[in-house]
């Protein structure tokens, strides 16, 4: 196994670069921080508009939100496959298709995760904010977002490392990510495949469980600061129906 | 100062508000009593549009608040509203808490708005915790922070539900100090409230509610010795027994 990892570790860390294309664990891991990346905004505004008053809004949004997680990853990487390019007339990278993919699939599902945090958050703070005069967005961007996300930043790290895990899919549509290339590892070997995609697995285990440490860590924090407080203010929990949405709350009566 | 005209509202089929009228004058104080779902919080929220109404008018220093073209949240700043929950915001310091507003819908300058903020802290004792968060202040200093920050907005009246009723009883006194303070410092009040002993000392008329109807309002000395009202009297009585 050190032999192979000795021989090989250029390959399984950056492909063919310099080369050839960048691949590799490189690729895994620049695929699934652009993937998150680039479904934070996105989930943002899908979560709001699930909990938007309008039903012009909400009802788009939660179809989308129902279909991509209720299918398969690899039939949105075959959808995007087969009929992105059919749909702007040229062809792209298989590094952009599984990019777009991500991003649909993770902002379903990064989605659900921020609207749980803002449907977590009291009532009453959005409608304190209202009452000092600031509008929905800059109740959202002062206000809520910033609680939101922060108490759901352990959810977004697991999805993260979910994200991680999803880019190893690429491999069917020859995205030169480290299981492509323990693949080609292995097929250049022939004969130690136990091996090989042992080398694949221990790689996944220690990016994804440092991870999954650094989320379980972040929530323990989060859970301390949160004790510390509600032993200092046990009057201050809400006395009666204090948890509601977003949409439902004085949002949905203004023309903001 | 504070207009309701023939004021309406109902929840679905529930007549929650019923035909108001009534009128809180400059510098005046008025309590707003009653049994709990009397509508007391329904109609101090319908003030600054927490809460619709469908019938009636509300006028708020001689602005219509249901006005078709009303900037709501120019109008919304512009009353000072203090919550039984505090609702002060966690994520920010108390400095934070207050200069919000005026910085971001006011847009005032930072360091003018950090100027005011203290003296106001100052106004409510807590000058020592500018740079607290919420989490670590206690339930009458939350609800002196939260008077602070709609103060800083400078609002002609201010408006105060339930203020004291989420605090623990030994912090109920400094949250209404601070409230005395400015009644007689001549702020224009309406407070719905179940102390009756700030009702006495410092409201300028008692309103008592029930089912959504004011049945009396009168000064506080009249309403709490000679009630007129039969429901008022058997709401004072028990008040009285515990």
């Amino acid at each position: 196994m050190f032999e192979i990892l000795y021989n090989y570790w250029d390959l399984l860390l950056l492909g063919q670069y310099p080369s050839g294309p960048l691949g590799g664990l490189s690729i895994t891991l620049i695929l699934s921080l652009l993937g998150l990346g680039l479904a934070f905004p996105v989930s943002i505004l899908l979560a709001l508009a699930r909990i938007s008053p309008m039903p012009a809004v909400r009802i788009p949004a939660t179809v989308v939100v129902y279909v991509v997680r209720g299918i398969p990853l690899i039939m949105v990487i075959f959808w995007v496959y087969f009929f992105l390019p059919l749909l702007i007339g040229r062809t792209i990278t298989g590094f952009t298709t599984m990019l777009c993919t991500l991003v649909i699939y993770q902002s379903a599902y990064l989605s659900e995760v921020i609207r749980a945090g803002i449907e977590a958050l009291p009532k009453g703070q959005i409608e304190a904010s209202r009452a000092l005069g600031l509008g929905y967005f800059r109740t959202l961007r002062f206000v809520i977002l910033p609680q939101a996300l922060y108490n759901m930043m352990p959810s977004m790290i697991s999805q993260f490392v979910s994200t991680i895990k999803e880019t190893s899919l690429g491999y069917v549509i020859n995205v030169p990510e480290i299981t492509f290339a323990a693949n080609q590892v292995n097929n250049q070997l022939l004969t130690q495949p136990l091996a090989v995609f042992s080398i694949l697995a221990l790689v996944y285990f220690l990016l994804c469980f440092s991870f999954t440490e650094l989320a379980d860590y972040i929530e323990r924090r989060i859970t301390r600061k949160r004790e510390g407080k509600h032993k200092k203010i046990k009057s201050a929990k809400p006395a009666k129906s204090g948890y509601i949405a977003m949409s439902t709350a004085t949002v949905s009566k203004e023309n903001s | 100062m504070i207009i309701f005209t023939d004021v309406n509202k109902w929840y679905g089929s529930y007549h929650a508000l019923v035909n108001v009228n009534a009128q809180v004058k400059r510098g005046q104080v008025v309590v707003v009593c009653g049994p709990s779902g009397s509508g007391k919080s329904t109609l101090i929220r319908t003030v600054n549009r927490l809460e619709d109404i469908q019938d009636g008018q509300i006028a708020f220093d001689g602005q219509d608040v249901n006005a078709a073209g009303l900037d709501l949240n120019r109008f919304r700043a512009r009353v000072g509203f203090v919550f039984q929950q505090f609702n002060l915001f966690p994520h920010l310091s108390v400095l934070e808490n207050i200069i919000l507003s005026p910085t971001r819908v006011n847009g005032l300058k930072r360091n003018l708005a950090k100027e005011k903020a203290l003296i106001l802290l100052e106004r409510v004792g807590l000058s020592s915790k500018a740079d607290s968060y919420p989490g670590q202040l206690s339930g009458g200093q939350q609800q002196r922070v939260a008077i602070a920050r709609a103060l800083a907005m400078d609002p002609p009246a201010m408006l105060f539900d339930e203020p004291t009723s989420a605090l623990d009883p030994e912090m109920v006194g400094e949250v209404l100090n601070v409230m005395k303070s400015l009644a007689r410092d001549g702020m224009t009040m309406m407070c719905v409230t179940h102390e009756m002993g700030f009702a006495r000392e410092v409201a300028d008329q008692v309103w008592f509610m029930d089912a959504g109807v004011i049945l009396e309002k009168s000064e506080p000395e009249k309403f709490f010795t000679h009630p007129e009202h039969p429901r008022a009297q058997r709401f004072l009585s028990d008040l009285r027994s515990h």
